[in-house]
């Protein structure tokens, strides 16, 4: 499978679950992306922590101090895996988490080199020494527990905005 | 609460037939959550996947107590304290222990089947602790003050008008019978409790051997949420839900959430390496891992190890005719449908339970659709045997059994049997009961094996 073939999956299976999937070319055009995308005047939070998320942080005028107080979080996440669509947040480097939870927009940046075809790539570099905690995140939350019906947004984000760049 | 018990199989299953609602519930989950699985298995090579499963599994049961030390030594490296629980009560003991020495006062508490078969919230009640549960099936059930009907969907015995009624009642919020109504109300409650907790407490899926690593499969977030908001998490297992390495999770993530509710992969997975470390931003600053026992060690020497294989995904319920019929409660403890039956009795034994063993057809639907390929019918058909050599079936199938025993070793009882059975069967009904013989036809003129002379 071709680099670009393992995209269209990611972005297929993810849209599958009811993510938002966008694919962009460059850091201007994620720019612009992240700007249609989140709601405008709203709190985000933007850790701040790679040059994608520099580069992002800048067009907001109202960030949020944590992703506590933030109806949005825009973020570059560790890794993404093609097989299921899913992205994967993790601990290392200081990371919060939590910030792919509690707000009730998630927007995740990928890397298109941070994307995994299956869930055997990525557990083989992860499986000796993981840090505290990667979650693997496949859509908004979801429930079913009254009569099956299908309810986005419980207890975790109501909407997930993935952009492959 | 319940009071219904295994040993009520019979009358608990008698008044669950006539619950219209009820049935209905349980027909609607069966039956979605069954089509769903089939669609979600057709796109993966289901009988390669649980093959490597149940080897995979197979293998931790071989290797248990080195699997068990393993787990230990490294979450314990990773930060993670870690107990040891021989049964329910030194569970609770220790979980409340941990949670008095933090002053905790409420803890929000994720999905857990082991923390209902030690009635932690029960006891954690009675000392005083207010436990929150924040899945939303255990929720609704908790506010009704009532107990899981089904693993995964644990409140799928009621309908959206009863929880709309539920929410009005205890929350003091207008009627609503929206799903998506409620759901967000729940949200909104249970999002208060998560920031003010003073702990969480979850189950876990799989604690995996080689990192120490814990993981947990949800869907709503909230069992991410009691695991790394609140500054104290406790982790609450059973002993044999080990995997050996991170390398072996794809397998199962391919399998379980397909297996449970028809998903490709559920929409969180959690893995959680320890407590905070110098540096992290994520995390519990103090984690505790209680590893209960409760007869698993016993069933691991014994015969019907292979139930220990079970990842818990609800598929045999889904399928079983009884189950679907009589619904979760019916079963009188934690775990019900096919594998539950076959733990119900192992752990807490047959003396105890036995009236489950009837409650299967030995169709074979629940072998099919196991995931780990435990021979669940099999297991089933072997209880049954234990509970005659047990002593514990009733007299009167004994005694019936003993006599057509007897027959069947001579060509001319049997003949003779046939019939004086025709001869009599007026009278046999009469005294068979109108639920027992009285519902059988009449036995044919000609007995079967006649009619190919």
């Amino acid at each position: 499978m071709s680099a670009n073939d393992t995209v269209s999956l990611f972005l297929e299976n993810a849209a599958k679950v009811a993510a938002g999937t966008h694919r962009v070319e460059n850091k201007d055009r994620l720019k612009d992306k992240v700007a249609a995308i989140v709601l405008k005047g709203v709190p985000v939070f933007c850790p701040q922590t790679t040059e994608l998320e520099n580069v992002v942080a800048a067009l907001f005028d109202k960030l949020a101090p944590d992703y506590t107080s933030a109806d949005a979080s825009v973020e570059e996440v560790t890794a993404a895996i093609a097989e299921t669509g899913s992205i994967v947040c993790a601990s290392t480097g200081g990371k919060a988490v939590q910030s792919s939870l509690l707000p009730s927009h998630h927007v995740a940046i990928v890397p298109r080199e941070k994307l995994f075809a299956t869930l055997d790539d990525f557990f083989a570099a992860y499986a000796t020494s993981p840090p505290t905690n990667i979650t693997l995140i496949t859509g908004p939350s979801r429930t079913a527990d009254i009569e099956l019906n299908l309810v986005i947004g419980v207890h975790g984000p109501e909407r997930l905005d993935i952009i492959v760049v | 609460m319940s009071t219904q018990t295994s040993l009520n199989f019979r009358a608990n299953a008698a008044k669950a037939i006539k619950d219209a609602p009820l049935r209905a519930s349980m027909r609607n989950a069966a039956d979605t959550f069954g089509t769903r699985r089939t669609s979600a298995m057709s796109a993966v090579d289901f009988e390669a996947l649980r093959e490597k499963a149940s080897a995979i599994r197979m293998k931790v049961l071989d290797n248990h107590a080195a699997y068990l030390e393993q787990f230990t030594t490294q979450a314990t490296k990773a930060g993670a304290t870690v107990h040891r629980a021989h049964d329910a009560a030194a569970a609770n003991q220790i979980i409340t222990q941990v949670l008095k020495n933090h002053g905790v006062r409420m803890a929000a508490k994720g999905k857990s089947m082991v923390s209902e078969e030690t009635h932690l919230n029960e006891h954690l009640e009675k000392e005083g602790i207010e436990v929150v549960e924040t899945d939303l099936g255990e929720y609704i059930i908790q506010l009704d003050g009532e107990t899981p009907s089904h693993i995964i969907v644990p409140a799928i015995h009621k309908n959206r008008q009863q929880i709309g009624k539920l929410f009005a009642d205890r929350l003091g919020v207008p009627y609503s019978e929206d799903p998506q109504v409620l759901t967000k109300i729940a949200r909104k409650v249970l999002r208060e409790k998560f920031l003010t907790a003073d702990a969480g407490i979850s189950g876990a899926n799989f604690a995996i051997a080689e990192s120490g690593s814990l993981v947990i499969v949800t869907n709503e977030g909230n069992g991410r949420m009691v695991t790394t908001v609140p500054p104290l998490h406790i982790a609450i297992l059973s002993i044999e839900k080990i995997l050996p390495s991170l390398k072996d999770l794809p397998t199962f993530i391919r399998l379980l959430p397909r297996s449970a509710t028809g998903q490709a992969i559920s929409t969180y997975v959690s893995i959680i390496t320890g407590a905070r470390k110098p540096g992290d931003a994520t995390g519990a600053k103090e984690l505790h891992i209680v590893l209960l026992d409760n007869g698993r060690s016993e069933i691991l020497a014994g015969e019907m190890r292979e139930m220990l294989k079970c990842i818990r995904c609800g598929a045999c319920m889904n399928v079983c005719p009884v189950y679907r019929t009589v619904g979760g409660h019916s079963y009188g403890w934690t775990y019900p449908g096919p594998m539950g039956i076959v733990l119900t009795t192992l752990l807490t034994g047959l003396k105890k339970s036995h009236p489950l063993v009837d409650a299967s057809t030995l169709c074979g639907a629940c072998n099919e659709v196991c995931p780990v390929k435990i021979p669940l019918a099999e297991l089933i058909l072997k209880q049954r045997v234990n509970r005659v050599s047990e002593g514990l079936s009733p007299s009167k199938i004994n005694i019936g059994m003993g006599l057509f025993q007897i027959a069947t070793k001579s060509s001319f009882l049997f003949s003779l049997g046939e019939r004086l059975a025709n001869m009599f069967w007026p009278i046999m009904r009469m005294f068979g009961g109108k639920n027992v013989v009285g519902r059988l036809p009449h036995p044919a003129k000609t007995a079967f094996r006649r009619r190919f002379k």
